[in-house]
């Protein structure tokens, strides 16, 4: 027999066998996805993607007590589906990062999805408690799987996100904490206010009880039975209207002329319910009382304000109303202060820094409107622009001042004697900017410098250099200049500006291709071995620098994107987002990207304000080792997401 | 007449056996048996079962062959076979082929399965008809090794559905098709592992003895 036909003949049996085999594989998996179809998220999947599921997944048994998989086994190689039995999550460590320390998993359940997603080990510690048999999937079929099945992959994305989500509210707990160590507005009544308030009876004459409010220096009285229980108050505007309008003898007992029914709160009640009662009701004072009804106290429209010294509104009020710089400082404490109370409240970081961008705004027209008074522009077209982070909406609490000036010079006009006086307003400014805590720009990015008081022509033809030769100094420029926005004057030459840009940008694709190699020239601080790379900065050893290698990779991509996609907004995740939709990038692609810039903000702001000293520009340098496990894993995600959106960028505009 | 008989089958199967079956049987002949003296974790065990119509191996006749390995701790679908017989009777090539396939897959491992006489003396029987393959793996006999493993649980050999009882397998009443039975066999394999390993049995050889020794005391004590 030669070989050849022996070859051939043994392919037959060959055959059978792999059919065979095809048979037992398939019958093997028909018993698992009976399994999988009882549990989400499986029974909403494809029965094509099922079917690789079951068709790949082992079968594995732990007995009670048994590790499955903990953060020394290496790199996890298997998604854990529980078959039957008992198993507990214990995360590693000491401290306790999510709202669970130990979590019990069972029939249904998966584990470890973050690390299999990611391909490392696993933070917790998996334990069988009672026998357990799980479905083990290899990684590549996870991910394969992932890829594949729409259902999974939001599934496994929505745990990865709420797993954000968690981490963020502990981020607030901590904040809330420190918050409440200062009295906010959820303060009890009774520590706010006067205690042991002077009271008289009812009977008392109106002379007695004028001289009892005059000897005190009291504007107001409360008038109570022998039993402390308070009827009525006599307020100074009372003596105006019901006594000497009214032309009442100082004879008359004082209820004839006090206001009855006075309002009254129990004293465990908030100082919010205070406010909102004197906004409701109109009234000045609110008599605190304690369970039985007797006065207690009395708190006053003063004692709230005071109290709440840091009101969203009242900050407008006071920066609007604000006659000169030093009032401006105060403001720009409270503007910071109300921030961090904000913080504690649990706003994310995407409204956050909105917010503290939309006061820092106001801040900063007042001051361009205090130094008006100094500096006339009539009939001059002009705009105050902010470039930068101020440009885009996302300053965290200490924010270099970049901005600059666009004006039209009326026909005729002499352009360098107006911009001298631009000029010299700009230097007024800027530094009454720099003592509201806005400090002055390194880089001198700032309206006073001549470059950057431009008139419009000046600023579309600068524009276009940069475009059409974009050298490193170009492009550097165009990552600070082109997120510009109008703070104050004409905002219509703001949007001639930008009009140009984007038909400029479009013209010239080779411009956007130099700007993806830039924005590709740092890369997320993601170890092969190690989680972090902490030896990038060579001044600040062990330490990320969350804005070089953090949300600049996130701002520096947005900003490309936008002005591919002809995007006129300026702040990344509004650019992201809409410019997602232009380009059909997918939602749950784009908003893991969101979750991951606003977790990376989050952290910024939470040190720059936990750890900060008071008063000092905070840094941007976090050391990895000091953030809880949860928070560590989640950069480590987070640095991901930017690399992922890099390698798109990497992709889309062809850069090796 | 025997000596002829062991002649015959030495030298190869019936006369009528394809070309390329009596091929691949000569080359798995050849082909070198795994080491047993490796540990559990290493060693590739087949897990089989069967489907006849009745429950004598001399008389009744094989439906079908239901097998997949354990390796490395796990079940693994990938690796599972699965022939049925019963559609096929009297086209003998096909039955030849398929019956040859199943020792490829099987590929000398050890096998495992509740009730060796019964598996075992169905698939002796059509080896022997239909391959003149004298077939003697090294077998695994749950049915024996349970009550030796899981003293605790139960002293005597006693049905596999009792077995599935005790641990809470048997879910869903009425009958399992024979991959179904399989898989359960595997199962109940993986826990057995344990408790062997736990007695310090921790290769497939020692396994394999631990097996013959437990049925041969329950048999003759």
């Amino acid at each position: 027999m030669d070989t050849q036909q022996q070859s051939g003949q043994e392919k037959v049996v060959g055959q059978v066998e792999m059919t065979l085999r095809q048979n037992g594989r398939s019958r093997m998996a028909g018993n698992t996805v009976a399994f999988l179809r009882n549990h989400a998220p499986f029974n909403k999947m494809q029965p094509d993607a099922l079917q690789r599921f079951a068709e790949k997944a082992q079968i594995a048994f732990y007995p009670a007590g048994s590790e499955i998989i903990g953060p020394d086994a290496g790199n996890v190689r298997y998604f854990y589906l529980i078959e039957s039995g008992k198993v507990q999550a214990r995360q590693a460590g000491e401290v306790t990062v999510t709202e669970y320390s130990i979590l019990s998993l069972g029939a249904g359940e998966g584990f470890p999805i973050g690390a299999v997603t990611a391909g490392r080990p696993s933070t917790n510690h998996y334990t069988a408690v009672d026998d357990t048999f799980c479905y083990q999937l290899p990684a590549e079929d996870f991910l394969a799987l992932m890829a594949s099945s729409p259902e999974f992959n939001l599934f496994c994305t929505q745990y990865i996100a709420s797993l954000l989500d968690q981490s963020r509210r502990q981020l607030q707990l901590q904040f809330a904490q420190r918050a409440s160590e200062q009295q906010t507005l959820n303060s009890p009544l009774l520590g706010i206010g006067a205690r042991s308030p002077i009271t008289v009876t009812p009977e008392t004459p109106l002379r007695a009880a004028l001289e009892t409010m005059s000897q005190a220096g009291i504007g107001s009285l409360v008038i109570a039975g022998e039993d402390r229980k308070p009827v009525g108050v006599f307020t100074r505007t009372d003596l105006l209207d019901r006594v000497v309008l009214a032309q009442l003898p100082l004879t008359t007992p004082v209820s004839g002329a006090m206001t009855s029914n006075p309002f009254m709160l129990e004293e465990h009640a908030t100082a919010y319910d205070a406010m909102f009662a004197m906004a409701t009701h109109s009234i000045r004072h609110v008599l605190v009382t304690d369970i039985e009804g007797r006065l207690t106290g009395v708190v006053s429209e003063r004692d709230l304000f005071s109290l709440q010294r840091v009101g969203l509104r009242q900050i407008r009020q006071s920066i609007d109303g604000a006659r000169n710089v030093e009032s401006l400082q105060h403001s720009a404490a409270d503007v910071r202060q109300l921030a961090f109370n904000m913080l504690a409240q649990g706003i994310g970081s995407e409204q956050l820094t909105q917010f503290i961008s939309a006061l820092n705004d106001a801040l900063t027209r007042r001051v361009l409107q205090l130094n008006l008074d100094n500096h006339r522009f009539d009939g001059i077209e002009w705009a105050w622009l902010a470039f930068g982070s101020e440009g885009r909406d996302e300053q965290t609490f200490s924010t270099d001042q970049d901005n600059g000036i666009v004006f039209v010079p009326p026909e005729g006009a002499d352009v360098a004697e107006l911009k001298q006086r631009f000029l010299a307003y700009a230097l007024d400014v800027n530094k009454d900017l720099d003592r509201c805590g806005f400090p002055l720009c390194k880089g001198n990015i700032m309206a006073s410098n001549p470059q950057w008081c431009l008139t419009l022509e000046e600023w579309k033809d600068q524009f276009a250099r940069w475009i059409r030769v974009p050298h490193p100094d170009a492009l550097l420029n165009a990552t600070i200049f082109f997120d510009f926005r109008p703070l104050y004057g004409q905002a219509e030459l703001a949007e001639a500006m930008r009009r140009h840009l984007l038909a400029l940008t479009a013209a010239t694709p080779v411009f956007l291709r130099a700007m993806a190699k830039n924005a590709l020239d740092v890369e997320p601080p993601l170890g092969k071995i190690r989680d972090f790379l902490t030896d990038l900065e060579p001044d600040h050893p062990g330490k990320i620098d969350l804005k070089k290698y953090g949300s600049r990779i996130f701002v520096d991509v947005a900003r490309i994107y936008a002005l591919a996609s002809g995007v006129h907004n300026t702040n990344s995740i509004q650019r992201l987002r809409l410019s997602a939709q232009r380009l059909n990038i997918r939602g749950d692609e784009i908003n893991a990207v969101l979750d991951a810039l606003n977790f990376i903000q989050l952290l910024r702001l939470q040190h720059q304000y936990l750890e900060g000293e008071p008063g000092k520009q905070g840094d941007n340098l976090i050391d990895p080792d000091k953030l809880n496990e949860l928070d560590r894993r989640i950069l480590k995600e987070s640095f991901r997401q930017a690399r992922k959106i890099q390698t798109r960028l990497k992709l889309d505009y062809q850069v090796n | 007449m025997r000596g002829l008989k062991k002649l015959l089958f030495r030298a190869g199967a019936p006369a009528g056996l394809p070309d390329d079956v009596r091929a691949s049987l000569e080359a798995w002949r050849n082909s070198p048996p795994p080491d047993l003296s490796d540990l559990h974790f290493h060693t590739r065990y087949v897990v089989v079962d069967i489907v006849s119509s009745g429950l004598d191996p001399d008389k009744d006749s094989l439906l079908g062959i239901a097998a997949s390995s354990i390796w490395q701790g796990a079940i693994q679908p990938d690796d599972s076979f699965y022939v049925d017989f019963s559609s096929r009777d009297g086209e003998g090539a096909a039955v030849d082929r398929q019956l040859m396939a199943f020792l490829l897959f099987a590929a000398k491992a050890p096998l495992v399965t509740y009730h060796v006489p019964y598996v075992g003396g169905f698939l002796q029987r059509a080896y022997k008809e239909r391959l003149g393959l004298d077939f003697q793996p090294p077998w695994v006999d749950l049915a024996w090794l349970m009550p030796a493993m899981f003293e605790d649980k139960a002293h005597t050999v006693m049905p596999l559905d009792q077995w599935l009882e005790v641990f809470g397998l048997g879910g869903e009443e009425g009958r399992r098709d024979a991959m179904a039975n399989t898989l359960l066999l595997g199962r109940i394999f993986q826990m057995l592992l344990v408790r062997a390993v736990g007695k310090q049995i921790d290769t497939a050889a020692r396994l394999i003895d631990e097996s013959r020794a437990s049925s041969f005391l329950r048999r003759t004590h």
